[in-house]
């Protein structure tokens, strides 16, 4: 079980991925939306805001009313932003559950994709 | 995620309630081809006869979409049947089925192309060959959209499906009052040879194809109980608005004026309110397009995308656009249709696709039903649906559709009398050649993909000591810490 201390540092190396890499931004100019995270072993929740593809806070708890709602293991929740696993694996055996359109469910792992393509 | 394992329903900011679910339901099932669809049934099952055979697929339509709302209490998820493949039999079966599954997607987009095609250029008069014309333009379009990014909204979708179906329904009243109510052999479920009831029904089935697609969309509606209804409220907006087409049809244009046509639907309008008919039920055929080929570019666009990122299709499938699209799987899906709806043209044998689309249709029905009944015995969770008495109606679907399978997968649609190997034969080398490239291909394509992950870059994740090792260390320094 990975605690929020190390859920903080995943998330921090996710975002500045994220921010950085031009051609995802470029990508997701047009993706605002407000993601709930929930690690169904420790309860833990937190919220991602995205706003044009941004990713501008990611703060404990849920805050607003999500479009998107991703319920895993807090291991694979930091394995993922570290981009240590492929989210569509994990994804497709029914690991990692979702909710939220077809759409955003793609968009998400198009961040995992587009800054890790090797993962 | 509440719906599963008692826990809270979660609420999103745009979710799809019923009314939506049921009309991407009805819109995925309703396509230009149903049309034709109904003349197929006319061939087994003459005049009336055609609604009284729609009305027994409706009714065995019911055990699919209860087998279907199990299936997707269990596993709410856009994987849908690839998941309950996957958990009851096997990931390899899982993809083999699903890749053959996914083919139907395709056929109905070239069906779907042809037909639209086709019945422009017939309305407007043009030449035979001014149809591939029309087939490119359509297919053209509908690549360039989606390479856009281009997203029919939901409203749009639905009020479409809702004319559609409204639009077809009155127009097949209007019709009716010319003809009075005195229907022609209503029950002459067997006039068409001995196993004709039984080839009827399976080919009704095809009526309400694709209508489980919805389960797709069971990660973004409002409740678990969305996706159920419209599991249950598709399929009988389906049977209403096909049994009154099936009976004006049968009624005021002649069979064998239909089985030469690839726009029954054209005929039906002329004969029912001259030109402005025609046009009509022209604009309705072409509105189906919206759903199909809005529908049908994502549904397999998307499983093209996941597949590739899973590493079971060449990983190039799964590169993005600027606007987030998945441009090579679009582009192949748009060009294998084309090719498709040419081949189509070319040979004139579109009732061939509806044989071959409802033979897939009925085998996956049966699949699903096998689904059920392993999971039943292996997956005790709660779900929002329970199949009264599920073990053996599961049993019971595994042995309707199997029959019905093999009814469509040897029917010839333009002749009764007749049996046809060619259903059969496209649907084994589908499946042959999804079956090969998952025992042949698939290996080769995750021990490429693990080779490059694994040279391409070390783990990222910082390594933590656990526990024991913690403590370890702590005891050790304070030891050499005395020591010193």
């Amino acid at each position: 079980m990975a605690d929020w201390q190390e859920l903080s540092e995943a998330l921090a190396d996710y975002t500045v991925s994220c921010n950085g890499n031009e051609r995802l931004r470029r990508m997701q100019r047009d993706w605002s939306r407000i993601l709930h995270f929930v690690c169904s072993d420790t309860d833990q929740t937190f919220t991602m805001d995205v706003d044009h593809g941004e990713i501008i806070g990611v703060r404990e708890g849920h805050v607003g009313v999500p479009d998107i709602v991703v319920t895993t293991s807090s291991e694979t929740f930091c394995d993922m932003f570290w981009g240590d696993l492929n989210p569509v694996q994990k994804y497709l055996r029914g690991e990692i559950v979702v909710k939220g359109s077809q759409e955003d469910v793609m968009r998400l792992d198009a961040i995992s994709y587009v800054i890790w393509p090797e993962s | 995620m509440g719906d599963r394992e008692g826990q809270p329903t979660i609420t999103l900011r745009r979710s799809v309630g019923t009314a939506t679910a049921t009309a991407t339901s009805a819109g995925l099932a309703f396509a230009a081809i149903d049309y034709l669809g109904v003349v197929s049934i006319l061939a087994y099952a003459p005049g009336a006869t055609a609604a009284f055979a729609i009305l027994i697929g409706g009714l065995v339509v019911i055990l699919v979409s209860a087998i279907f709302s199990e299936l997707n209490g269990l596993y709410p998820t856009a994987a849908g049947i690839r998941l309950y493949l996957s958990r009851a039999i096997g990931n390899r079966t899982a993809l083999s089925v699903t890749f053959t599954y996914m083919t139907t997607v395709v056929l109905v987009i070239a069906a779907d192309a042809f037909l639209i095609g086709a019945a422009v250029r017939h309305v407007l008069n043009e030449p035979a060959v001014l149809a591939y014309v029309w087939i490119a333009v359509l297919l053209g379009v509908a690549l360039a959209a989606n390479l856009r990014g281009v997203r029919i909204a939901g409203w749009v979708q639905t009020v479409v499906t809702y004319t559609v179906l409204s639009g077809t329904s009155i127009l097949s009243v209007v019709a009716l009052f010319h003809v009075g109510g005195a229907f022609r052999r209503p029950f002459d479920l067997f006039g068409g040879g001995t196993f004709s009831g039984i080839q009827a029904v399976a080919f009704a089935l095809f009526l309400y194809a694709a209508f489980e697609w919805v389960t797709t969309t069971a990660e973004e509606a409002r409740t678990p109980k969305v996706i159920t209804r419209a599991l249950f409220v598709a399929p009988a907006l389906i049977w209403i608005v096909a049994s009154i087409f099936a009976l004006a049809l049968s009624h005021l244009v002649g069979y064998s004026t239909l089985h030469n046509s690839a726009y029954p639907q054209l005929l039906l309008g002329h004969a029912a309110l001259g030109t402005v008919g025609e046009l009509w039920m022209l604009a309705l055929t072409v509105l189906t397009a919206l759903n199909t080929f809005n529908g049908g570019f994502l549904v397999a666009s998307r499983f093209i995308y996941a597949a590739a990122r899973e590493g079971n299709l060449p990983r190039q499938f799964a590169r993005l656009n600027l606007n987030a699209v998945p441009w090579l799987a679009v582009t192949v899906l748009a060009v294998t249709s084309a090719a498709v709806a040419a081949v189509v043209f070319a040979t004139g044998q579109w009732l061939l696709l509806v044989s071959v689309g409802a033979a897939i249709e009925c085998a996956i029905y049966a699949v699903g039903s096998y689904c059920l009944l392993i999971l039943r015995s292996r997956v005790d969770r709660k779900r929002p649906f329970r199949l009264i008495a599920g073990r053996p109606l599961a049993a019971f679907g595994v042995v309707l559709f199997s029959v019905l399978f093999l009814a469509t997968a040897f029917a010839d649609p333009k002749n009764s009398r007749h049996f046809s190997v060619a259903p059969f034969t496209v649907i084994a080398v589908l499946g042959a050649i999804s079956t090969a490239y998952v025992m042949l291909i698939v290996p080769k394509l995750q021990r490429a993909a693990a080779a490059r992950t694994a040279a391409s870059r070390p783990r990222r994740r910082p390594t933590r000591p656990t526990s024991t090792e913690a403590v370890n260390a702590t005891d050790g320094s304070d030891t050499d810490a005395g020591e010193g």
